[in-house]
């Protein structure tokens, strides 16, 4: 074929063009370790990856709420066992209370343990977080749950007055943890405090006097039932804190993976990008040497 | 005597070869230039058998052009003109739908991770529902901005429809009036070759913008035609491209006084292929994350309404979706507070039966024109899917079509272009008939010294 002068240079200039924007793409996909500059350089990778980015937010948001979850499931943790606490002390005061020898000042004297005791459950149940939400509320958040009225005859002044609803979290694809907690009960067990209090306030007051007892025992047995009612919820609250702790560990591993098919899929392989870009420099290389050469071959120069 | 004018003839006919081949080096790198040669042709002698012949005759000036090869190097033009305007665009839509921190996904993301952390610690945590109202409107925004770079991408389009219009309508004319010049100098018998090369050079960079038909007429003029078969130049005669309209562009062919509507989308090279992009790719795309937009807003409303807010009271739309604003399609709603999002289902403020019903909207189904119900977390992951596809095409067909043009050029090369090499031989050679000639002429003038002398 007959090649003119015009068309050698074409084909420099092509070539040049050629190798250069090939160097210029290698050295982008280096720069930032993807094999996928735009998604058209592979559409079926692309939505691939998008796919997996997408699952892998929703992983993140699911595992931040696990976490979350846990922080205030400890924290109503230790606030019930707490009032466990409290609780198992009062309960030694009254089987102490009970015991026939006491004098009426020996009894007179537990009524300030007694009411300690009783306004400091109440406190602990009226808990409230930073923000002045109330947690052992049920969902009505914006209310104490333990309401006081000082106008109603001594056994019903206490009432509970949060609901007993769940408030659910998400923490995986259709998985609902409940989150929040209530102390429903709690005020059967402060009215009778505070009739063993009322009780056992009154100036003589015998622990023989059966009326007494009755109050005590009664007392007792609300004591225990309260006991159970709390640590009831604390095993619950353990519970759920170890499927939280399983639902995370899958969450983790699902994340593992599709991280490590985002890098599959989208990351360069650096050897061979590193092996093309040598391959087009030296070609470029040796079409400079080419052009410098032929360039200058020209009859004319023999004339 | 023939000796002397046979002589005399090869000297003039050196003359002309060594004329155009000083033609020839001196467009070495004119870009269109064709090649000429000076054709010599023996003449015969008068009469007789003892006669050579009366020497040779530059009986035309060669143009080395293959007609063929012109016709494919236009055909190469058009489609390569149809795929090169569209790439910068496609790439730019891709790029930005494609980046993580501005894609539509990236948003939807946001704003329901912030849904589902109120969820995680406190349906009232007012930090965690102003987190929402921010992700709401950054979510806007990320549509916004994609909508206007849409818009952005239209004007330019249509601008640059305009540009081309103009700038073929001069090319048009310019054919028209080298068409009627060459038949003048054809009539005339001068050498139209510089002339021709022009009109081709006028024919090329309207072939790149328009896809044609070019005829050839006896009188060396070249009729030009859209593929749809309207003229635009009929020997000296030239039709005239307009485009009016602001946003929705028409195009319009006035030829002798007729006009007639074009749909350009069909039209081939750049014109065709901006107007196809703009048809088949900007719009749809533009009206289906208008649809997404429309319908989040549509769903999270809707679903807000059913809610009650901490205060009881039932929840206010929180987006605002502006069909056809420019720069403000998504919009969270003025004044909006953090106190009007409705997260609960019963009206108690801790309760989140709301809150995931309005976190599974991201699981439900939207209606996308063109691709159907999808998932509203799927929707843009299947956009940009189906605009990289569109792309790759694209680029595929570009790079197929560079080479065909490349091709095209080098095989109009290869039979029009100048080599230099063959030109300096040509100048050696010719210079060396003419020297030849030279000394034919002193043989001549010896043997007429000699005649002379005896006569003498």
């Amino acid at each position: 074929m007959r090649i003119a002068t015009a068309q050698y240079q074409a084909m420099m200039n092509a070539s040049l063009a050629k190798n250069q924007t090939r160097i210029t793409e290698l050295t982008e996909q280096m720069a930032n370790g993807n094999r996928i500059q735009v998604p058209s350089d592979d559409p079926v990778d692309s939505v691939r990856i998008s796919r997996l980015k997408r699952e892998e937010a929703a992983i993140d948001q699911y595992r931040d709420n696990i976490a979350a979850v846990k922080q205030r499931m400890t924290k109503n943790e230790g606030y019930l066992t707490n009032m466990v606490n409290d609780m198992g002390s009062g309960r030694d005061l009254l089987v102490w209370a009970s015991d026939g020898s006491n004098a009426p000042d020996d009894l007179n004297a537990m009524v300030t343990s007694l009411n300690a005791l009783r306004d400091s459950l109440m406190y602990t149940a009226n808990s409230v977080d930073q923000e002045g939400r109330t947690i052992f509320s049920g969902t009505v958040t914006n209310t104490k749950p333990i309401a006081y009225n000082a106008t109603a005859p001594v056994g019903s002044r206490y009432s509970y007055v949060g609901n007993t609803n769940d408030q659910t979290v998400v923490v995986g694809n259709g998985i609902t943890q409940v989150a929040n907690q209530n102390v429903k009960g709690l005020e059967k067990l402060l009215n009778q405090l505070d009739q063993t209090i009322a009780t056992l306030s009154a100036p003589g007051v015998s622990p023989n006097d059966p009326a007494v007892r009755t109050v005590l025992s009664n007392n007792l047995d609300g004591f225990d039932s309260a006991m159970d009612l709390l640590s009831g919820k604390i095993a619950v609250l353990g519970g759920q804190q170890n499927i939280l702790n399983t639902i995370d560990a899958n969450h983790e591993n699902v994340s593992l993976s599709n991280k490590m098919a985002i890098t599959n899929i989208g990351q360069l392989d650096v050897g061979a990008a590193a092996i093309e870009l040598n391959g087009y420099s030296t070609a470029l290389q040796a079409s400079y040497k080419a052009y410098s050469k032929i360039g200058n071959l020209s009859l004319f120069a023999a004339l | 005597m023939s000796i002397l004018n046979n002589a005399l003839s090869g000297a003039i006919a050196s003359q002309a070869a060594l004329a155009s081949s000083s033609q020839n080096i001196a467009n070495l790198q004119t870009k269109g230039y064709t090649r000429q040669a000076a054709l010599l042709n023996a003449v015969a002698p008068a009469s007789g058998s003892n006669q050579a012949g009366n020497g040779v005759i530059v009986s035309s000036l060669l143009r080395f052009s293959d007609n063929y090869k012109t016709q494919q190097l236009w055909r190469t033009a058009s489609d390569l003109g149809a795929h090169s305007q569209t790439q910068p665009y496609l790439t730019q839509l891709e790029t930005v739908m494609g980046n993580d921190d501005a894609n539509l996904s990236g948003g939807i993301d946001k704003f329901f991770a912030a849904l589902n952390a109120v969820a995680g610690v406190d349906p009232t945590s007012t930090p965690l529902r102003q987190q929402v109202v921010t992700a709401a409107g950054l979510l806007s925004q990320r549509f916004n901005s994609l909508n206007n770079v849409y818009n952005a991408q239209l004007q330019s389009v249509r601008q640059q429809r305009v540009a081309i219009v103009d700038s073929a309508n001069s090319s048009i004319a310019a054919i028209a009036t080298l068409n009627a010049r060459i038949a003048n100098a054809n009539a005339t018998g001068s050498n139209a070759s510089s002339l021709i090369d022009q009109r081709d050079q006028a024919i090329d960079s309207l072939s790149s913008q328009m896809a044609l038909e070019v005829s050839d007429q006896p009188d060396g003029t070249r009729n030009v035609s859209l593929k749809s078969g309207q003229s635009l130049v009929l020997g000296g005669v030239a039709g005239k491209l307009a485009v009016s309209g602001g946003a929705a562009q028409t195009f319009s062919l006035t030829f002798a006084g007729t006009t007639f509507d074009l749909d350009v989308t069909g039209a081939g090279g750049q014109l065709g292929g901006l107007s196809s992009y703009e048809k088949n790719t900007l719009l749809p795309m533009q009206a289906n994350v208008a649809e997404m937009a429309k319908q989040i807003a549509d769903k999270v409303n809707a679903q807000l309404a059913l809610g009650k807010t901490m205060a009881n009271n039932p929840g206010k739309p929180l987006f605002v979706y502006t069909p056809g604003s420019t720069s403000n399609m998504l919009q969270v709603a003025s004044g909006y507070q953090t106190d009007d999002l409705a997260f609960s289902a019963d009206g108690t403020p801790g309760d989140t039966g709301n809150l995931q019903k309005l976190v599974d909207i991201k699981n439900q189904p939207i209606t996308i024109t063109g691709l159907g119900s999808v998932l509203l977390s799927d929707a843009d992951t299947q956009l940009v899917g189906k605009l990289a596809v569109d792309s790759q095409q694209n680029k595929g067909a570009l790079d197929t079509y560079t080479t065909m043009r490349q091709q095209a050029e080098a095989d109009w090369q290869s039979t029009s272009g100048v080599n230099q090499d063959e030109e300096a031989v040509n100048l050696v050679e010719y210079q060396n008939m003419y020297q030849a000639n030279m000394k034919v002429m002193s043989v001549a003038n010896a043997l007429f010294d000699a005649t002379l002398a005896m006569m003498g």
